[in-house]
């Protein structure tokens, strides 16, 4: 049995490394205990539009306005090199020419394997047209929402003067933290703290741009899927004069229609942006409430929310993209 | 009565509409685990179908949820 005699190693080095680990986290936690009774976490001040790096406009266009350097414009950035790094490894892996791929690629393999099959099951045909969108959305939305659980990501940043802030003190010679105001003041500035990377599908716009591809792209698949036609769905003529009462309730049902594809704008971007929003909002106030054991909990939590939304996105996406393929 | 003070009761007052989807995704959720209790092999399709129902309802509370924000951190 040469299986045996492999694994057996492996086995072992795997429980050596277990015992080493159990006692980093061990020294983590009392880290943790010291730190937070040190420097006492406070809540951040939460504001909704992404926070700008410098009050200079990056550039002006004419008639939209003025444009800035968001840190959720960073965290695009961020999610796109991770995204492009993915596609190349995966890419070595398969021009390698083995057949059957192991390790990393091998996860993502079987991971696209059960998104296509999952396509080809609700779209039948139009299932290679309607992929690339439903993974793509997926795959982004799901590593802009993980982006959430590393640790300095919204609590690392520039600090920046204001008036509804805290006083800071000085940690490590260069590094600097906000604290807690105490009974005799520290100075008169107080300051906010703008954050080097916040995630971005905590900003409107970004989870609002997804939403009108995803809309968009969903007209013009039905009508390449099914020309003219397509629009009979929002116009709805065809009974009007055969069938007098039924004709206006289905012209009314027309309507209807053309409403319903305008509020899946409102509600792609609303449901996305509320979720991560709420999530992160949620882990400022436990981490500020119960510094040291409480958050992981609910860190555990938003990565089930993050995988969870970015699901839902990428197949709400795939099943209005199949329903505008096919007729009644 | 105080302008912040008023914010913060609006702000719970708006999430009273989460009652609401947690309704429907209790409906939701009993329908499909009944369907899967009579009928395993379907189990994939409905959970499918279900985490897409899940997300419709849940899509009202999450209105709720933006307007408190909203009322809470921009006005």
């Amino acid at each position: 049995m040469a299986d045996t005699t492999l694994a057996t190693p492996e086995e072992t080095k795997k429980k050596w490394h277990y015992g080493i680990n159990r006692w980093f986290v061990l020294l983590f936690i009392i880290l943790s205990v010291f730190g937070a009774r040190a420097i006492s976490p406070v809540l951040p001040h939460i504001q909704l539009p992404a926070e700008r790096y410098s009050h200079i406009p990056l550039f002006t266009l004419p008639v939209i306005g003025e444009f800035y350097w968001t840190n959720t414009l960073t965290a695009t950035v961020l999610v796109d090199l991770v995204l492009l790094i993915l596609a190349l490894i995966i890419r070595g892996a398969v021009k390698s020419g083995k057949e059957v791929l192991d390790g990393f690629a091998g996860t993502v393999e079987a991971l696209i394997e059960v998104l296509y099959n999952l396509t080809e099951s609700t779209a039948g045909r139009f299932a290679k047209t309607i992929f690339p969108y439903f993974a793509t959305i997926t795959f982004m939305v799901l590593v802009a929402n993980w982006m959430e659980l590393i640790p300095g990501v919204d609590s690392i940043g520039i600090l920046e003067q204001s008036d509804h802030g805290y006083p800071i003190e000085p940690v490590l010679g260069f590094v600097n933290t906000i604290v807690k105001t105490t009974a005799e003041g520290h100075g008169d500035a107080t300051f906010t703290l703008i954050p080097f990377v916040r995630v971005v599908t905590t900003d409107l716009n970004f989870t609002l741009g997804l939403a009108l591809i995803s809309v968009v792209m969903t007209q013009v698949i039905g009508v390449r899927a099914r020309g003219t036609k397509y629009f009979g769905k929002f116009i709805n003529v065809k009974t009007l004069f055969s069938k007098p009462v039924f004709g206006v309730i289905d012209f009314g049902v027309g309507i209807l229609e053309t409403v319903s594809e305008f509020s899946k704008i409102l509600s792609f971007s609303f449901r996305l942006f509320g979720n991560i929003f709420a999530g992160s909002v949620l882990l400022f106030v436990i981490g500020s409430l119960v510094p040291v054991f409480a958050q992981s909990i609910f860190l555990m939590l938003e990565f089930f929310i993050g995988l969870i939304q970015a699901l839902v996105f990428g197949m709400l996406t795939m099943v209005f993209m199949s329903q505008a393929t096919h007729g009644h | 009565m105080d302008a912040e003070a008023a914010k913060l009761i609006g702000a719970g007052l708006a999430m009273i509409g989460a009652i609401g989807g947690g309704l429907g995704i209790g409906v939701v959720v009993s329908g499909a685990v009944q369907g899967i209790a009579r009928n395993p092999a379907a189990s994939g399709e409905i959970q499918t179908n279900m985490i897409l129902g899940i997300a419709f309802a849940e899509a009202v509370a999450i209105y709720c949820l933006v307007v408190a924000l909203l009322i809470l951190f921009v006005f």
